[in-house]
């Protein structure tokens, strides 16, 4: 039951959500307008909250100094190449640990669970090898396969089977009266109805990728094929020192399409969360 | 329409043996309605009839033929589900016309079926709205038009009013009649409202632990019922049940008081338990002495709660009374409404 709070409470409420506000919101503010500042207006203390001078050269400066264009796109086709195919895997594999009654089930899931807790940087090295023997290196597949077939795939496939698994059997009976099959009934009556967790596991998946460190470079080596986290610091000049303001322009063009998606998608992220059972 | 048999039907999860070997004909076109409390295998005796639970022994036949291996999509029969069980992201029309639609029917047939059973149940109005945009009993119409659309060989119901309020249930359940009357289909509902099994059924069978206690029409099982399983289960309110001796056919109380004199259809004497229903106690000038507990009226009747032989017994009055808690009435049974039953066994003895 819904409790309405008094005008006391509501006020102390929204104080500490203004309080909040600052270590979550200043950083990103801090981002935005320090990528249209002159460099030695980035460090002054204290902080300027509004730009004193806009300088909005340092743009055009991001597209100028390497091809971001080009590392834009391999950033959003490997995202949402490797969000489909976690959305397809997982979903059907969650569908499967959640309705089919299979022998060892639940140790093949415990089992599949377990690769949650291997570190990326254990299993780097032997990816990179037998990657390097399949002629993989240097090519956008790892930065693919890794993700839809290990640790962002087995958190997906927990979250669509706890989904699956709070969907009344009924509905499925139904269906099967209805004269529809296994995968038939997967795919029209539970996968529609799966939405909520589908997006949720989409944003994951999406952000995951769209931020993937580590793989990148060890995987990849020449600029045309960098993704964005990995182009964002190649921006320094001659000695190696970083190029603030260019960095921050395009740190704040990586950050606008993970804004975007969050911002349309946040009713379906939090309901997604919801039907895991678990928070944020 | 079909008929469908039970022949030594037998269920078991791992080692729990849950239905004992049932035996049921089902004719065609008839509404039999399973009966019986929570837990006593009604439910998946309906569900191993539409395939949805696997058949650990036995045969289940639709039509003449054994469906034992058949999927449900294959056994040509429909089902009601308890909570409806309707396709939250489809419209009610959608609904209707999934399962033909699925099996490749033509869109004008889809269609004109659509209309027609939305015509039936009164549902021409809401094609376009989704679940969760109607009532418990709309939702329960479009339930049974998914059901109807198709035409299959035969209906089954899974407690489908427990979910609706009293009132709903009385309507719901007068226009299930009409349905059947109307389409005259084969029809095996399950219920533990034995108000609904009366009213609805041709044949009753009341099921109790995984096995069928007693199979008749609503006022056999009424009039005779075969053991005291039966005799408690059908009937609101319940029989009273009174620990009696037989002798010389007479039915004798505890305390020596004669209850009825059964004459020559007495069985032999002995010791008994009597069951009498609330409604067939009167009280008049002779009989047993019963001292009033409690009063009840309710309208039309009057419950009223007496001690006799110091057993608590249920009278159902159709007239008012005046008496209050601690007069003395005296009570008595029109022979032919005694029911003995077995002390050990349980079974009818008259």
């Amino acid at each position: 039951m819904r409790t309405e709070l008094s005008t006391g409470k509501k006020t102390a409420l929204y104080g500490l959500m203004c309080v909040l506000l600052i270590p979550f919101v200043f950083p990103t503010w801090w981002m935005v307008t320090s990528s249209v500042k002159p460099i030695s207006d980035i460090f002054a203390f204290p902080p300027d909250i509004i730009p004193r001078a806009f300088d909005f050269s340092t743009y055009s400066k991001v597209f100028e100094l390497q091809p971001f264009a080009r590392q834009y796109w391999n950033s959003g086709y490997i995202a949402a190449l490797v969000t489909l195919g976690t959305m397809t895997f997982s979903s059907m594999a969650g569908y499967a640990f959640a309705r089919i009654r299979f022998p060892g089930a639940n140790i093949i899931f415990m089992i599949v669970l377990l690769g949650l807790l291997i570190p990326a940087e254990v299993t780097i090295v032997p990816l990179f090898q037998m990657f390097n023997r399949l002629g993989m290196v240097n090519t956008h597949w790892p930065l693919i396969l890794v993700p839809i077939f290990g640790a962002p795939s087995v958190f997906a496939t927990f979250v669509m089977r706890q989904f699956f698994i709070a969907l009344p059997v009924e509905l499925e009976e139904a269906a099967r009266v209805d004269g529809l099959g296994r995968f038939t009934i997967y795919r029209k009556i539970a996968l529609p109805l799966a939405r909520p967790a589908l997006s949720a596991v989409a944003i994951f998946t999406f952000l995951h990728s769209w931020n993937l460190y580590l793989e990148p470079i060890v995987f990849i080596s020449t600029p045309e094929k960098f993704t964005l986290p990995q182009a964002l610091t190649q921006y320094t000049d001659a000695y190696g020192g970083a190029m603030w303001n260019i960095q921050l322009a395009a740190a704040t063009l990586t950050a606008l399409p993970v804004l975007i998606v969050f911002i349309v998608a946040q009713k379906q992220f939090v309901e997604g969360l919801a039907h895991t059972g678990l928070k944020g | 329409m079909a008929e469908v048999g039970l022949h030594s039907v037998k269920k078991s999860f791992g080692k729990v043996d849950v239905i004992h070997g049932v035996d049921v004909d089902v004719a065609d076109g008839e509404f039999l309605v399973l009966v019986g409390p929570s837990g006593c295998g009604k439910s998946t005796l309906l569900r191993m009839i539409a395939g949805l639970e696997t058949v650990s022994g036995g045969e289940v036949s639709i039509g003449g033929r054994v469906v034992n291996e058949l999927e449900p999509k294959d056994r040509d029969i429909a089902m009601v589900f308890q909570n409806y069980a309707l396709y939250p992201h489809m419209n009610v029309a959608k609904n209707m016309g999934f399962s033909l639609e699925h099996r490749g029917g033509s869109k004008s047939e889809i269609a004109e079926r659509v209309a027609w059973a939305a015509d039936i149940l009164g549902l021409s109005h809401l094609l376009e709205r989704f679940p969760k945009q109607l009532s418990g009993g709309q939702r329960q119409r479009v339930a049974m038009g998914r059901a109807i659309v198709r035409n299959p060989q035969v209906f089954l119901f899974d407690e489908p009013l427990s979910n609706l309020d009293a009132k709903l249930r009385v309507v719901m359940r007068s226009e299930i009649k009409a349905l059947h009357q109307k389409l005259k289909t084969t029809m095996i509902y399950v219920t533990h409202d034995q108000i609904e099994a009366m009213t609805l059924a041709d044949r009753i069978v009341v099921m109790h632990a995984g096995k069928v206690e007693q199979i008749g029409s609503p006022l056999e099982l009424y009039d005779r019922p075969a053991n005291r399983f039966v005799a408690g289960f059908i009937g609101s309110p319940a029989m009273n049940f009174l620990p009696v001796n037989v002798r010389g056919g007479r039915v004798l109380l505890a305390d020596g008081s004669e209850l009825a004199d059964l004459g020559a259809a007495a069985p032999p004497d002995g010791d008994y338990v009597c069951g009498i229903r609330p409604e067939h106690l009167d009280i008049g000038a002779n009989g047993a002495a019963a001292r009033v507990e409690m009063v009840e009226p309710m309208g039309a009747d009057t419950q009223v709660t007496v001690s006799l032989a110091g057993q608590k017994a249920h009278l159902l009055l159709r007239d008012r009374i005046t008496s209050n808690q601690g007069d003395t009435l005296f009570v008595a049974v029109r022979p032919a409404r005694v029911h003995l039953f077995d002390i050990r066994s349980g079974k009818r003895g008259n």
